[in-house]
């Protein structure tokens, strides 16, 4: 008996190490150890034994049914290796090959800093005011403190519809309009598309504004400043700097162009800001007490302050843009760069 | 913390409803979180009288009573042993409940009754279960127990704020109210008459930590009864939620609730040595406390101790050995204080959470000690009799000096924008117990009272002086402009977001339009785009209007990019449209337009490239409208003449032509020189904003039951669209196919001629059940049926 006990488990060993699949593990389980195996067999002719050599069997019996247990378990994890093993060669890949790419889109530059823009001043508690494109006289130039007889009033300088309906040549328009409309306190930014009649390498018949206006009681000189400088740090970083020159414009007093550090340069002097490490931003200055009047605004009472800059040029300081034709050309391989 | 509406009134002319003074009080500070109508319960019972009573024929220990409850006599089966005729009892009749048990008609042992006559505990008011309440021969039959109990009570439960432990009292909180309504404080009058020997005979107090014990005192009355409470002072503390339990262990509880600082009695016998040791414990050191634990000490706890062991568990909890039982006969009143860190600690390593624990971690003042002593006292004597020994033993190492702060009436001004005069502010002070001590120039000097520990500097007071005057006084000075229309705002920037993630890039063009290219597009003569605003100095007749439409620039962009090898395009544009007849200015709206042209995807080496087509132009304008909230745009075939006829289709919402989109006609495309197929879309979003205001997402439901899914294929003639299909298959349970994808068409070998073969995917779900194979199956076959009925289709 002890020799079949033996032979079992040889022959046992050899399949086992031949199996390579879970299905064949299975079988031999069932053949070796199963309720109708071989060694299942051979346990219910212990009883035929006599009472001495019962026990001596038993224990051989069990185990070779505990080592053919190990052998099936140990061959489970090998095959389960194989396996594993298997799979990593069949999914190697070239890890180089191009990947799968979604097309994403771009904003148009000036969007991007236009959006860039609202949301500067909407975190400082500014509201988004609209006004036409298309205006009367009365809201581009006289409530805008501009006379009759203005040359900006020039034929050659504004594209008109009617004698008195034009297309706006500033965003200012907005301050009236929203000052016509609300009471102080105001405090808001409008942008949009304004018009001159030129069209050369510098300046385009259609450009586009962003324009503040601020008025409440106890505004002041100094709020403009800080506000033309927190806006020129967000803008376009820290480290650049903002200055105020005196200049004239028809609707504040006082009125300023300001400058801000040459962005290229940080002011030592360059091409871009031809060697003055400064350049043009925009105007600004204290509404004139006569815009107030003419919009039924106690001047007394009220102080307030109004800057335009040139979403355009910030667009191509921004982003380094040579050339303002590039605005418009809408080549798709300009575009694109504006992730 | 529990504050009753009726204790609180006696110390303040109330002239607010509950509601109203709630409302006040959470906006002074003292935030109520929730309100308690007390008595509720107690008032479905009736005072009766028992009329007659006699032994239950088959029970010793029931009685047959006969009830009076004023409208008609009941009989009532008893089972206490005190119950006698002509006593007036709580009378719980048929339907009362009480906690889970409800009364109902009974038989008892032959015996009908028809209702309870209740013990204490059954009504909840103490734990007395010995017999039945008996009450008052006054007592009018009739009324509800509740009113009669003047239980009928409001507690408010208030959030005390850590800051403030002088309100941990009904009084503290009364004056504070006081002072927020503006009324006279009504303050109890408190005097104690000593008698006979002095205190020091017989008893003697050590102080061996008074850095953490500030202060002890102790008070001795001899010859005490104990007994029960009378009624209004167990009303009193049922009212805050505290349970009556005796006369002095009441009345400790009564002047802790009243003024916030938590005293102690001790049966003066059991006190060995007659010494009070307040001392650290020593490290294991065993206490037995009166919530029957015993508690291993540590040497930073801190203990009240006689000559042997610790007595107390210092303004935690009183000890086992030494609390006052029926046999007391003469007692020592601890009022004391403590280190409020010192309580925390060892209160939260034992966990044990008492209300006298609560208020001493909160670092009530030493000062009060005194206060609540003598209020014990007197109410003891009153109600307890005995003689209070003469004078006190006091402990009182580093007595606290009342603090003088400074406040700048300007700064109140600078800070707040109120304007106050200096007697408005010292109006709103001294109601708080704060005094004025001196005044100079724009300076009041106030002097604080020992139980504002949180008053230290001159923002504290200036925080007083807004909580009384109102913080919502104050004048708000911007206003909402509502100049800008947020809406409309972000709406044009999520449909810009929408077309980049897309891929499609923005461009922005000049707004002149060239008049020519209407004729181009052939838009006819009447149509609202031909109204120009035309310009009387242009920059040259290409120019010569502002664009009424963007797909002319539209197509010139793609041209410009075509002939610069860029034939795969997605490009948008949506900016203003002006339109001009009758009136001064012009018509600007917003518009927006949309370009594909080439292949829809970038190369990519495992797939092949596929050109765009008319259901990825279609699928744009669908994420768009869904986007703007517009479930259920109308489609027709459009009526633009730019577009390949067959291949367009307008967008309809509420009657109004919003839109289109569709294959650029070839014979149009090649006016511009462009030869590559061209899809469009054009939206007047302006129209689209004004028609639909866009929605808020709202959150629905997560589906509860997994959907199943089932495969629908067949053949059908192609004279039947895809939405009659739709529309027919949802039309047979809307609400359990909750979603129909096509996943296939199939046309050529094997189908005839005319026809095609179509394969769905229907998706099945309900919010209330996991549907079973027999409901599916049951409605898909209602669903074949249909479409053979509806199109003669044949399965495949």
């Amino acid at each position: 008996m002890k020799e079949e006990i033996t032979r079992v488990l040889e022959a046992a060993r050899s399949e086992i190490k031949k199996a390579d699949s879970m299905h064949d593990l299975m079988q031999l389980k069932s053949r070796y150890i199963g309720k109708k195996s071989i060694l299942n067999g051979l346990m219910q002719k212990l009883g035929t034994l006599s009472k001495e050599e019962r026990p001596a069997f038993g224990k051989i019996l069990n185990e070779a049914k505990v080592q053919i247990s190990e052998l099936l378990l140990q061959r489970d994890q090998e095959i389960k290796n194989l396996k594993y093993k298997k799979t990593l060669k069949k999914e190697a890949l070239d890890l180089t090959m191009p990947s799968r790419k979604r097309e994403i889109g771009t904003l148009h530059p000036i969007t991007k800093v236009w959006q860039e823009i609202e949301d500067i001043f909407i975190s400082m508690g500014f509201e988004v005011a609209e006004g036409p494109d298309i205006e009367d006289e009365f809201h581009n130039f006289d409530a805008l403190n501009t006379p009759q007889d203005h040359p900006a009033r020039d034929l050659s300088d504004t594209f008109y519809i009617e004698d008195d309906v034009l297309l706006r040549t500033q965003t200012s328009t907005v301050q009236v309009r929203v000052m016509e409309n609300h009471k102080p306190p105001i405090k808001i930014i409008s942008q949009g598309s304004c018009y001159r009649n030129e069209n050369d390498a510098s300046h385009s018949p259609m450009f586009h504004q962003v324009e503040a206006l601020v008025v409440d009681e106890g505004v002041t000189f100094a709020d403009l400043r800080d506000i033309m400088n927190i806006f020129v740090k967000k803008m376009f970083g820290e480290k650049i700097e903002s200055r105020f020159r005196p200049h004239f414009f028809p609707f504040t007093e006082p009125s300023a162009e300001m400058d801000i550090i040459c962005v290229k340069c940080l002011g030592r002097g360059c091409n871009l800001c031809k060697g003055s490490g400064w350049l043009e931003l925009g105007g600004a200055g204290m509404v004139d007490p006569n815009v107030f009047s003419m919009l039924g605004i106690d001047s007394e009472k009220y102080t307030g302050y109004a800057f335009g800059l040139g979403i355009d040029r910030i667009a191509m300081l921004k982003y380094k843009i040579p050339d303002m034709r590039l605005l418009f050309e809408n080549d798709i391989r300009f575009l694109k760069q504006f992730k | 913390m529990k504050i009753s509406y009726k204790w609180l009134s006696q110390y303040i002319d109330i002239d607010l409803s509950p509601e109203e003074l709630q409302t006040r009080m959470t906006f002074a500070g003292l935030e109520v979180e929730g309100v308690e109508k007390l008595g509720e319960d107690l008032n479905q019972y009736i005072v009766a009288e028992i009329k007659k009573c006699k032994t239950h024929p088959g029970s010793d220990h029931l009685s047959i009573c006969q009830v009076n409850n004023g409208s008609d006599t009941k009989q009532v089966i008893c089972g206490a042993p005190n119950c006698a005729a002509g006593q007036k009892v709580a009378f719980a009749p048929v339907g009362v409940s009480i906690s889970d048990f409800k009364i109902k008609k009974v038989k008892l042992r032959g015996e009908e009754s028809f209702g309870m006559i209740c013990s204490e505990k059954e009504l909840g008011i103490s734990d007395n279960h010995d017999g039945i309440l008996v009450l008052p021969d006054d007592a009018p039959i009739g009324e509800k127990l509740g009113t009669y109990l003047q239980q009928d009570d409001i507690a408010f439960e208030v959030e005390i704020t850590p800051n403030r432990p002088d309100l941990l009292g009904i009084f503290g909180v009364a004056r504070d109210v006081a002072a927020v309504l503006n009324v006279p404080l009504i303050i109890p009058e408190i005097s104690i008459k000593e008698t006979g020997e002095s205190i020091a005979k017989h008893l003697a107090l050590q102080n061996d930590a008074s850095e953490l014990c500030t202060r002890y005192t102790a008070r001795m009355i001899k010859g005490v009864t104990i007994k029960e409470s009378p009624a209004w002072l167990k009303q009193r503390l049922i009212s805050v939620g505290l349970r009556p339990i005796n006369n002095i262990v009441d009345i400790t509880n009564f002047v802790m609730t009243e003024f916030g600082h938590p005293l102690h009695a001790f049966d003066h016998k059991l006190i060995k040595d007659k010494t009070i040791i307040v001392r650290r414990a020593k490290k294991g050191e065993k206490f037995p406390a009166l919530d029957e634990q015993t508690y291993t000490l540590e040497k930073d706890d801190l203990v009240i101790a006689d000559a042997v062991k610790p007595i107390a568990l210092a303004g935690i909890i009183g000890g086992e050995n030494s609390h006052i039982t029926k046999e007391t006969k003469d007692i020592v009143i601890e009022a004391a204080n403590f280190l409020y860190s010192s309580i925390r600690k060892t209160a939260g390593r034992l966990k044990i959470s008492t209300d006298s624990s609560y208020r001493f971690e909160r670092d009530i003042a030493d000062e009060t000690a005194e206060l609540v002593s003598q209020r014990a006292c007197q109410l003891i004597l009153e109600l307890a009799g005995g003689k209070l020994l003469e004078g006190k033993l006091d402990s009182y190492p580093n007595p606290v000096e009342n603090r003088i702060v400074g406040l700048r009436p300007s700064r109140v001004k600078k800070l707040l924008t109120i304007t106050v005069s200096d007697k408005q502010i010292i109006n709103y002070l001294e109601p708080l117990g704060l005094k004025l001590s001196r005044r100079e120039t724009d300076l009041l000097k106030f002097e604080i009272p020992p139980y504002r520990k949180d008053l230290v500097r001159e923002i504290d007071l200036i925080e007083e002086i807004i909580r009384l005057h109102g913080y919502n006084s104050v004048e708000s000075f911007l206003k909402p402009q509502k100049i800008m229309d947020k809406t409309t705002f972000y709406t044009s920037r999520k449909i810009k977001d929408i077309l980049v993630n897309n891929g499609f890039s923005e461009v922005i063009n000049w707004n002149f339009g060239d008049p020519s290219d209407l004729n181009k597009l052939n838009i006819p003569t009447d149509d609202e785009r031909r109204n120009n605003a035309e310009l009387k100095n242009p920059l040259g007749s290409s120019f010569s209007i502002m664009h009424s439409m963007l797909i002319p620039q539209l197509l010139k962009n793609a041209l410009f990019n075509i002939h610069h090898g860029q034939k795969n395009l997605k490009l948008f544009e949506q900016t203003k449209v002006f339109t001009r007849h009758n009136e001064k200015l012009a018509t600007e709206k917003i518009h927006l337009s949309a370009l594909i042209t080439g292949n829809l995807h970038p190369v990519y080496w495992k797939e092949d490239q596929y050109p765009a087509d008319f259901y990825d132009i279609k699928g744009i304008v669908e994420e768009i409208l869904n986007a703007l909230d517009i479930s259920n745009p109308v489609f027709k075939v459009s009526s633009e003449k730019f577009y390949q006829p067959g291949l367009a289709v307008d967008v309809f919402l509420k009657e109004r032509m919003v839109g289109s989109f569709g294959k650029i006609d070839s014979k149009i495309a090649s006016k511009y020189d462009i030869e590559q197929p061209l899809f469009i879309l054009d939206i007047k979003l302006q129209d689209i904003f004004e028609l639909q205001k866009s929605v808020k997402p709202v959150f629905h439901d997560i589906p509860k039951f997994p959907p199943v899914l089932r495969d629908l294929s067949f053949v059908i003639s192609k004279k039947y669209s895809y939405n009659e299909i739709l529309n027919s298959i949802y039309s047979i349970n809307k609400k359990l196919i909750t979603k129909i994808e096509l996943f296939d068409e199939y046309i050529g070998k094997n189908i005839k001629d005319g026809y095609r073969s179509l394969t769905f995917s229907l998706v099945f779900s309900s919010d209330t059940k996991t549907l079973t194979d027999d409901n599916i199956n049951n409605i898909l076959q209602k669903v074949i049926e249909k479409l053979k009925n509806d199109f003669n289709i044949e399965m495949r």
